[in-house]
């Protein structure tokens, strides 16, 4: 052993022999007990060197209020007492003793402010008010004191001194305590929870202080919601100097924590780390170290780690960043994991989608094409068999739209997975969607929605024909109306004014079936019957009105309203036609406009359905990339969105596939 | 799946204790008697008021130290990262007594079923402690769904109460480390992870986590005993275990070694707070109690003041018990140091302090009257234990909880509350000396804040 191991061996044997060195739980229980000691020491002298003080400034104050309110009898000439004539003019001195003062109740206060309540710098405020709370409310005691002996008798000075003004001094004392309290706690924007122990900060659930509130859907009168005074906003906006204001948001940059990184999916996250830490690593180095402290997924601590390895040259800024060159040394130095072949598939893009309606067809078909673009996807449906949803990384079953409960049950799951864009295939959906939208942008899904008026002519064929006959878009003879029906040439056709996938459309040849199939089918418009080659369009109409995209194909075959055998083609008359109706209903985003192209050529319009087909596909296949383009359209609301092309001719022929899973909902076999 | 299963109760060395305390309660009368013949009335008052009077006031400065140590650490605390609890996970058993639960059962046995833990180190039982509702049917249910929870039906008259329902979960299991809940409990999936790395320790025998009221919004009273949660487990609790190293086992959100529950002959049915009997054995073999405050489960508050009261009376009479069983143990344990032998006493005198606030207030009103001599320090030292201290205490958890400005009005909530447990406790400590016969007593639950969760329908045979 040297020399210097053995003077280390007996210098720890003597310090653990000798206890020179206290523990840390002594230590902290020393410094605990050194603050209170000093606290104590501090009112008792306080009290000592200023009670004299403060009971002459109170007598002068309340001596003040007595001149004020022209009360006669009563004087201060004193100083440090009250002389009072009673109703029968009998003299008395109120001495004002320590007791009566505020002073020990703001010693105290001022006492609990610094040693329990000092880590929050609004704890001055909060005893300021308390303090003038106290101040003023000791004065309303000592003046009903005072004019109880001026105007009933000096025992009534006595006594309302002695008692009442004994409860209302531990009242005011006590109020003083919760003004204190309640202006050093957080207000609504910035608290984590409110008074019920509800979540209200939208915190990432990995990232939020563990047990700071209940995670339950808030109804929008709990939401907290902005002060109607911002005065911090007011002050850098009006009052700071330029450059003071940038130098204080740049420090509290550097200390604050931007919550919204954890709601992103883990490429996103990994993306916006690199960002933040490539501006410096002082900059957002709260962000940054919030990160390193709660982050699971491998990629993302690897992103971290890498770009503060690779900031070494930058001067220390702060013991944090040393904190962050602490851990990306452990994280680098661990055990490499096992390097595998690197992964097939389309290139991820790090963004989450919603897709609503997973179960339907066109659901089917918008999770399919996000997938091959190299999105994540959270598939949503009512029913729990929907196949959409096993298609899906991520998936939930929601009530139907027209259910109670969907509102809430949608938030909670996009509160949950936080994806960046919500795609509805649903139209029945839009009406309940619409309410929901600022609460989707405040927890960062974007959306694009038609306008409620748009999809509501869409839905029902009453106000569409009526819409497209005001437009002058050709649309069969409708009639909605017992009296009017006979007055339709026929053949006909008869459906519900609202319904969808060719539910209860019943053909009618005689005349004399007509009355029956109006009254039989619910809701009933009648139409003529149109003759010729049916075809769906699949469109895509951007915010200002534009057309970007118009795939017209044939329906060589239907079943249940689904296309399962199509062609695409070119015709300007039936594009014309398309954008004509899209823009009699005012519709933005993607739609499906179904019509006919008759013997001549001439071309009419039958129903728009305000979302994406069930033979959406083809158009895809064809080249017209209408999903994509809708999703970066919701992203980015302002983008300027290209026209989409198209390769007609491109024929479909469907046939099924399948998925297997079992009651736990593992995906089995070759779904896997 | 049947019950049945022997408790293990009683094999232990549960301490045997009188059943009353009469002749003590007898003594303390006498002893008041003759102070007032000897010294007379006033002086015999005065001096007592001077006792209490400092009695309030090491109270106060311990209420107020708790506030000082999680004002300055706890938040940070909070935000700490986490280490190592990905590769340390001995194996566990999570054990949850039912009774009458059908109300919030889906709810526990869903959140237990997604609890983070790897499967083959992780084994859940629920005890159906002879449940009259539908609770036995919901648990088999979940059973049928999902075997790797394991369910036990205890018989009617098994006894014991909740103490006895673990001990026969105990049994069954073979685990390293056992996870405690209440029926109405809903942990974070993460607890168990958080809870069980304390064991990297072999000193430490148990650890408790952080219970949070979660159906606060249902009445003023559960909010309030919301803000009393966040105050008891964000600032006394710390403070006990940043000071002292002593946080308390609570009996739910807590795990203990199983080995030593074994040793120590399980939990004790002779006690209705087997959770501050558990923790007292385990410093008197030794051991230490860890305390998380990031393992966080929520659970209801009762909400109504009879239903109040007799949860309160109920965990002022088991521990008035504690402190009759344990005080003189603790005194002579070669485990403790002074100051945690001085901290243990205090902790077990938690609930006689309401009994001596009372005494103050009586006293007081005689003093009003004339009766009894002036207290060297008067009723400061009683205002401050009452409300100073516990306000105190109360503001730091709001503000670590980061609750909204419009909780501190529901402190004056907690007036009447102070007034309420003078009275439990004092009703407690009468019954408990006089030796009034006691039992379990089941807290009524709610369910309207348990998560929707449709539990699996069982098919018919």
């Amino acid at each position: 052993m040297t020399l210097v191991a053995r003077r280390l061996d007996h210098a720890l044997h003597d310090r653990a022999a000798r206890r020179l060195v206290a523990g840390g739980t002594a230590r902290r229980r020393h410094l605990v007990l050194i603050e209170i000691a000093l606290a104590v020491l501090g009112c008792v002298g306080g009290y000592l060197l200023w009670i004299d003080g403060a009971r002459h400034l109170e007598v002068r104050i309340c001596e003040q209020i007595i001149l004020a309110l022209g009360v006669d009898r009563i004087s201060a000439a004193l100083g440090d007492s009250f002389l009072v004539f009673g109703p029968g003019f009998e003299p008395v001195v109120a001495q004002m003793t320590g007791s009566c003062s505020i002073l020990s109740s703001v010693l105290a206060l001022a006492a609990l402010a610094v040693i329990v309540l000092r880590e929050r710098s609004q704890v001055i405020a909060g005893f300021a008010v308390a303090a003038v709370f106290v101040l003023a409310a000791n004065q309303v005691r000592l003046l009903l004191s005072l004019l109880a002996g001026r105007y009933f008798a000096v025992d009534a000075l006595v006594f309302f001194h002695d008692w009442i003004g004994a409860v209302i001094n531990f009242a005011y004392t006590l109020i003083g305590l919760l003004i204190m309290i309640g202006m050093t706690m957080y207000d609504a924007q910035r608290a984590e929870q409110d008074h019920t122990g509800r979540h209200t900060a939208d915190r990432p659930e990995a990232w939020a202080r563990p047990g700071l509130g209940h995670r339950v859907p808030l109804d929008s009168d709990d939401a907290p919601k902005a002060p109607k005074v911002q005065v911090a906003a007011f002050l850098h906006r009006k009052v700071l100097p330029r450059a003071l204001s940038a130098r204080l948001a740049r420090r509290r940059e550097r200390t604050r924590v931007d919550y919204r990184v954890g709601h992103e999916n883990a490429a996103r996250r990994a993306a916006i780390v690199r960002d933040l830490a490539g501006k410096g690593l002082g900059v957002h180095t709260a962000t940054l170290l919030a990160v390193a402290t709660h982050e699971t997924d491998t990629g993302v601590l690897d992103a971290l780690a890498d770009v503060v390895a690779a900031r070494q040259w930058e001067p220390i800024a702060s013991a944090d960043v040393i904190a962050l060159r602490l851990w990306a040394r452990a994280w680098l130095m661990r055990a490499p994991a096992a390097t595998g072949p690197a992964p097939t598939g389309p290139a991820p893009t790090g963004r989450l989608i919603a897709v609503t309606g997973a179960g339907g067809p066109a659901g089917v078909a918008v999770i399919q094409a996000l997938r091959k673009a190299g999105d994540e996807v959270l598939a949503l449906d009512a029913n729990p068999d929907g196949a959409g949803l096993r298609l899906a990384a991520h998936a939930a079953v929601l009530p139907r739209a027209d259910q109670p409960g969907y509102a809430d049950s949608l938030l909670a799951v996009l509160a949950e997975h936080r994806p960046s864009a919500l795609v509805c295939t649903v139209a029945e959906e839009y009406r309940a969607l619409t309410p929901l939208t600022a609460r989707l942008d405040e927890m960062g899904v974007r959306t694009w929605l038609p306008d409620p008026a748009a999809a509501e002519t869409c839905l029902d064929k009453v106000a569409f024909a009526t819409a497209l006959h005001a437009a002058g878009v050709p649309h069969p003879a409708t009639a909605w109306t017992a009296g009017t029906a006979g007055l339709v040439p026929g053949p006909w056709v008869v459906k519900p004014a609202r319904g969808r996938g060719s539910r209860d459309v019943v053909l009618v040849d005689e005349p004399a079936d007509l009355p029956h199939a109006f009254f039989t089918v619910p809701g009933a418009i009648v139409q003529t019957r149109l003759d010729g080659r049916e075809f769906t369009a699949d469109a895509l109409v951007a915010r200002d009105g534009r057309m970007l995209a118009c795939v017209p194909r044939w329906r060589d075959e239907t079943r249940g309203g689904i296309s399962v055998r199509g062609t695409t083609f070119a015709s300007p008359a039936v594009t014309e036609v398309v954008a004509a109706t899209l823009r009699a209903v005012g519709h933005s985003g993607p739609a499906n406009v179904q019509g006919f192209v008759g013997p001549a050529g001439e071309v009419t319009i039958v129903e728009v359905n305000p979302r994406f087909s069930g033979g959406l596909p083809l158009t895809l296949a064809a080249g017209a990339d209408v999903v994509g383009t809708y999703v970066a359209g919701i992203l980015d609301p302002a983008a300027d969105l290209p026209p989409l092309e198209f390769r007609p001719g491109l024929r479909m022929a469907r046939y099924f596939s399948e998925i297997f899973y079992t009651s736990a909902d593992e995906l089995v076999g070759a779904a896997r | 799946m049947t019950g049945g299963v022997a408790s293990p109760a009683g094999r232990g060395r549960h301490r045997r204790v009188p059943e009353h305390h009469r002749r003590a309660l007898l003594t303390h009368v006498l002893v008041l008697a003759a102070a007032f013949a000897l010294f007379g009335v006033d002086r015999t008052l005065g001096w007592a008021a001077t006792v209490l009077n400092v009695v309030f006031l090491l109270f106060f400065f311990r209420h107020l130290a708790f506030a000082v140590s999680a004002a300055r650490w706890a938040e940070r605390d909070l935000d700490a990262p986490v280490v190592g609890i990905e590769t340390y996970t001995p194996s566990i058993a999570v054990l949850v007594a039912c009774k009458d639960e059908e109300l919030v059962v889906d709810g526990m046995v869903a959140a237990m079923l997604d609890l983070s833990y790897p499967p083959s180190a992780l084994t859940v039982v629920v005890v159906d402690d002879a449940s009259t509702d539908g609770t036995g049917a919901k648990l088999d249910a979940w059973h049928a769904a999902n075997p790797r929870l394991r369910v036990l039906h205890r018989p009617p008259g098994a006894g014991g109460g909740k103490s006895g329902a673990l001990n026969d979960a105990l049994a069954l299991v073979e685990a390293e480390i056992a996870v405690i809940f209440d029926a109405d409990h809903q942990p974070e999936p993460s607890v168990l992870r958080r809870l069980v790395r304390h064991f990297r320790d072999p000193r430490v025998g148990a650890v408790m986590g952080r219970c949070v009221v979660r159906n606060g919004v249902e009445s003023n009273l559960a909010s309030t005993i919301f803000i009393d949660y966040l105050s008891g487990y964000l600032v006394n609790e710390y403070g006990r275990q940043a000071l002292f190293e002593l946080p308390a086992y609570g009996g739910a959100n807590c795990a203990v070694r199983t080995d030593l529950i074994r040793a120590l002959g399980g939990w004790n049915p002779h006690t209705v707070t087997e959770d501050t009997d558990l923790t007292l054995r385990l410093l008197l073999d030794g051991y230490r109690v860890r305390y998380d405050s990031t393992a966080v489960d929520f659970e209801e508050a009762v909400l109504s003041n009879s239903r109040f009261w007799r949860q309160r009376y109920r965990w002022a009479r088991g521990h008035q018990k504690c402190l009759r069983d344990y005080w003189r143990p603790v005194v002579v344990s070669p485990h403790l140091s002074l100051m945690e032998k001085l901290e243990t006493v205090l902790f077990l005198w938690v609930y006689h302090v309401p009994v001596l606030c009372g005494l103050g207030l009586i006293l007081i009103a005689l003093r009003a009257f004339g009766i009894g001599g002036a207290s060297l320090l008067q009723m400061i030292s009683l205002s401050a234990l009452l409300f100073a201290g516990p306000f105190t205490e109360l503001a730091v958890g709001l503000v670590l909880g980061r609750v909204s400005r419009k909780a501190v009005w529901m402190l004056v909530g907690f007036i009447p509350a102070f007034g309420m447990s003078i009275l439990t406790a004092t009703k407690a400590y009468l019954d408990g000396m006089w030796g009034t016969t006691y039992s379990w007593s089941k807290t009524a639950r709610s369910g309207a804040t348990s998560a929707p969760v449709q539990a699996p329908v069982m098919e018919a045979a």
